[in-house]
């Protein structure tokens, strides 16, 4: 535990899908989402009308989304938006979701990135907020603080 | 859990048969990782997505399989890319970046041994996948038809995974390649409407609309088609199914090979829930595609997924060589094989001169826009009507084919007795 009241740290052990390192903001996607037709991937930003989070940008950010959605298109909008660096720097799933997994693999052997995929249970990522600091290391340990 | 290799499988892993069939191996293994598999199987055909653009990434992949020694270990033909390929006004490559680079993208894939067949409709061609054929399916129509229509394998596979497949002729023995994931779990009965909607061709668009919006993850069926059901239907269903829901397998019970019967469609299990279609169900699915609103109408789109020979015809004999009124513009999508069999039985001929603009390779309901579609367009397509709205600047009225033929010649829309259902 932290020092101060308001502080709290947890780990939560996640299967890795994809392994790597990565550190950021945590932002939690209310509903899952089309990589495909449903984000913009030059812009980094969700543009799915009938998202809940309709607007907002990915980029930077631990991105904690249930699935993705859909489309064949999802692995290209994923390789597609870290290859520009509009993209997450790592991405927490509540479904082993192949789509985003093989996305992010290409994307990091085509341009020597280490952004890691990584899945837990939903009533554990409902334990993280946005805005909570995330670290994940390579065996899938993500560290959280707030 | 450990995953068991063929020989071949650990020399292309080692990196013995070059860094391209190395990633491809990689990939394949870190699917079956993330499906939580114990083996792979052999697939006999692959229909590839990646050739469709969706950024420079997907030019680097290829490029990068190509300068590394990549080699197709089955056949795998293409689906619709970008741009029509022969004809360029459609979708400019010289008008920008991504337009040039999406043509570049669909050379490449020629470039790497694939059958340019650009097509989302695979499956009208000859030397089509034969029942119980592990394959790997992209297009979710496809996917759709070909498990369910067919009685091939696939799963729903994305980008990367469907090349990776090809190479190396392996995929994860998981989902609806297995038996049991292939049992029907919930059933739509239509055999209480009445009969001559059933020989409506906008029927077929509309059921696949609603077992899409209504199955979830289930496998459905259908009872109380009729024999008259064609694969033109199928196809519809197919369409419809996979883009307001994602229905990868369902059967027809009586018309589909893996639906003998409601018994053998669910492999004598357990079924959910029996939903019993109404007469207002459809209008309501009909809402859902898109309201007539008073706007003038400016075009006509037919084609997604691309027209078959038999669609021509009934096109051909509707039309009757009218001409389509001067003020709209009328897209009808096709493959370069249907275009050619069709053009040998002078219909292409008459098309044109009657004004119907026919693309092949691509598609219009999605972006960048194919000149002239923007305000209310009518379409035959539930996956059109779902779609193009979100993509486009247009409304879209779903009718049947010879409702289009009729507002396309009459320059407004026209819907016959059953369209006001």
């Amino acid at each position: 535990m932290g020092s101060g009241v308001s502080d709290t740290a947890f780990e939560i052990a996640a299967s890795v899908l994809v392994p790597g390192r990565a550190g950021g903001a945590a932002l939690v996607l209310d509903d899952s989402l089309s990589f495909w037709g449903g984000f913009d991937c030059a812009r980094g930003e969700i543009i799915d009308i009938h998202h809940p989070q309709h607007g907002q940008r990915v980029g930077g950010s631990i991105l904690l989304i249930p699935a993705s959605r859909g489309s064949a298109g999802t692995p290209g909008g994923i390789a597609e938006t870290l290859r520009n660096g509009s993209g997450p720097h790592a991405l927490v799933l509540a479904e082993r979701d192949v789509n985003i997994g093989i996305g992010a693999l290409v994307a990091n052997r085509l341009y020597g990135m280490e952004v890691p995929v990584v899945a837990i249970r939903l009533d554990e990522m409902m334990r993280i907020r946005s805005g909570d600091r995330i670290e994940i290391d390579p065996r899938g340990t993500i560290s959280v603080r707030r | 859990m450990s995953l068991k290799l063929s020989q071949l499988d650990q020399d292309r892993l080692a990196g013995k048969l070059g860094k391209a069939m190395q990633f491809a191996m990689q990939t394949v293994v870190t699917a079956a990782h993330i499906d939580q598999v114990d083996t792979l199987i052999d697939i006999s055909f692959a229909h590839i997505d990646a050739c469709f653009y969706n950024g420079r990434a997907h030019l680097d992949f290829v490029n990068y399989l190509l300068d590394n020694d990549a080699r197709l270990a089955v056949p795998a033909w293409t689906n619709n890319g970008m741009i029509a390929l022969n004809d360029l006004s459609i979708r400019d490559p010289q008008a920008s970046r991504e337009m040039a680079e999406a043509r570049q993208l669909m050379q490449a894939y020629v470039k790497l041994g694939c059958n340019p067949v650009w097509t989302c409709a695979p499956y009208q061609l000859p030397e089509r996948p034969q029942f119980g054929d592990h394959i790997v399916g992209s297009e979710s129509n496809a996917v759709s038809f070909y498990n369910s229509v067919v009685g091939a394998r696939t799963n729903k596979y994305g980008d990367y995974l469907d090349v990776c497949a090809a190479l190396t002729g392996r995929v994860p023995f998981s989902k609806l390649h297995r038996d049991e994931a292939r049992a029907a779990q919930l059933v739509f009965d239509v055999g209480r409407l009445p009969p001559q909607i059933l020989q409506n061709d906008l029927f077929y668009h509309l059921l696949g609309h609603i077992i899409g919006r209504r199955s979830g993850h289930r496998v459905p069926a259908i009872v109380g088609l009729a024999t008259s059901c064609s694969e033109d239907d199928l196809k519809a269903i197919s369409a419809a199914g996979s883009s307001s829901g994602s229905v990868p397998l369902f059967h027809a019970v009586g018309l589909t090979p893996e639906a003998e019967n409601l018994e053998a469609a669910s492999q004598g299990g357990s079924l959910e829930q029996v939903i019993e279609l109404q007469v207002a169900d459809l209008r309501q699915a009909r809402f859902e595609l898109g309201m007539n609103s008073d706007r003038p109408l400016a075009g006509i789109a037919l084609g997604t997924p691309h027209f078959s020979v038999t669609e021509f015809e009934r096109l051909v004999t509707l039309l009757a060589g009218r001409s389509i009124h001067p003020e709209l513009i009328c897209y009808l999508t096709t493959s370069r094989h249907i275009l050619q069999q069709v053009r040998q039985r002078g219909w292409i001929e008459s098309l044109s001169r009657s004004g119907v603009k026919i693309i092949t390779d691509t598609c219009t309901y999605f972006s960048p826009a194919v000149n002239g579609l923007q305000g209310k367009i009518m379409t035959n397509s539930a996956k059109w009507a779902y779609y193009a709205p979100g993509m486009l600047p247009v409304e879209a009225v779903i009718g049947s084919l010879a409702e289009c033929v009729e507002s396309a010649v009459n320059g407004e829309v026209v819907l016959d007795q059953w369209g006001v259902v």
